[in-house]
């Protein structure tokens, strides 16, 4: 099989806006799961509710799109009661820090042999650009008009604290990095979380201007900080430029999973 | 190999023209029927896949076709260039 076998063709063009990085990722995570040669039949995609929930329906596995949070909830039943399946997750940052919170670390501890997905694009991008609890401090959203006070979750830490095996960051300008990154992450047993920052000029970049996809994306390529610098700069005491954020595998450990293959 | 950009499905986004080294996609200047401005090709057989893919027998580079986000960039095998017979009329 190639990437274009598992698109529904009947439903492609998809729903994205223009410019959304959403169908880069889908496109990363097809590359990664068609290299791995997984059978369709034996393959799940799983989703809540949101932009990036939208995947799996343009994907021609069998897939679960759940109620707003509650896809991994959804996942874990999936992954428990056939351990012979490949379970995949689709989720977006409110879907899965906000609503999905409790799911979300629960998952980690349990450390199912799941994959999770997390297309952050920092605001509700569906519902009209409500603030998010991924959304940085001083961003313009709808329910932050005056710049978000608050500071973001950073999600990685987070997955890593809770017990999950294998955590990286990329975002959706990184398509190489990102597809070897999945493919990492589909092989580990135990919960793999892949957080992809998205570019979303429709609600995010419109208010915060950057206006156009190419603003977005080069300033998620500017701010990207590769791990291994990040800790050369840590180790040789220098500061860590300002509004930057780390990529790549933040953690890859081999702690007892549940729900491995037999 | 040729490259292709398909019109149904792009919507305009230049992600292509951003990330291609051979700076092949130049931005649209003309809205198609749908009033999507699609990206212009500038002397296409450059791309490292359209020459060499036949070759190793993979896809190389691909960057392009990986970012798309609305899967509208591939490529189709081109006819082989077929000797023909020429009649000559006297």
């Amino acid at each position: 099989m190639t990437v274009e076998d598992w698109f529904r063709h009947d439903r492609l063009p998809h729903i994205f806006c223009a410019g959304c990085g959403n169908g880069s990722i889908i496109n990363s995570t097809l590359e990664a799961v068609d290299s791995l040669n997984w059978k369709v039949d034996e393959t799940v995609f799983v989703s809540g509710i949101g932009c990036s929930s939208r995947a799996p329906g343009y994907i021609v596995t069998d897939s679960l799109h759940t109620t707003h949070g509650r896809a991994l909830a959804f996942a874990t039943g999936v992954k428990m009661a056939n351990h012979d399946l490949n379970v995949v997750v689709f989720t977006g940052d409110g879907d899965l820090s906000a609503i999905g919170g409790n799911h979300f670390i629960h998952a980690c501890r349990r450390n199912i042999d799941l994959t999770v997905i997390c297309m952050n694009n920092q605001i509700y991008g569906m519902t009209g650009g409500q603030g998010s609890p991924c959304t940085p401090t001083g961003a313009l959203s709808t329910t932050t008009p005056y710049g978000m006070d608050e500071p973001a979750f950073d999600l990685c830490d987070l997955a890593t604290a809770a017990g999950a095996n294998f955590v990286s960051r990329w975002t959706s300008y990184h398509v190489r990095e990102l597809t070897r990154s999945i493919k990492l992450g589909l092989q580990k047993p135990g919960l793999s979380f892949i957080e992809v920052m998205v570019q979303c000029p429709t609600n995010y970049g419109r208010r915060n201007r950057l206006r156009d996809v190419e603003a977005m994306v080069s300033k998620m390529r500017d701010h990207a900080l590769l791990k291994e610098k990040y800790d050369r700069l840590v180790a040789e005491r220098k500061p860590i430029p300002e509004g930057s954020f780390v990529v790549g595998t933040l953690t890859d450990r081999n702690l007892p999973a549940l729900g491995v293959r037999r | 190999m040729k490259l292709v950009i398909d019109d149904v499905r792009c919507k305009g986004c230049n992600l292509c023209v951003m990330v291609c080294p051979y700076h092949i996609f130049q931005e649209g200047r003309r809205p198609n029927r749908r009033g999507v401005f699609v990206p212009e090709l500038d002397r296409p057989e450059r791309c490292t896949n359209c020459r060499l893919s036949q070759l190793y027998k993979r896809r190389l580079c691909g960057v392009c076709q990986t970012i798309c986000p609305d899967q509208a960039i591939k490529w189709v095998p081109e006819a082989k260039h077929e000797p023909h017979k020429v009649v000559i009329e006297y």
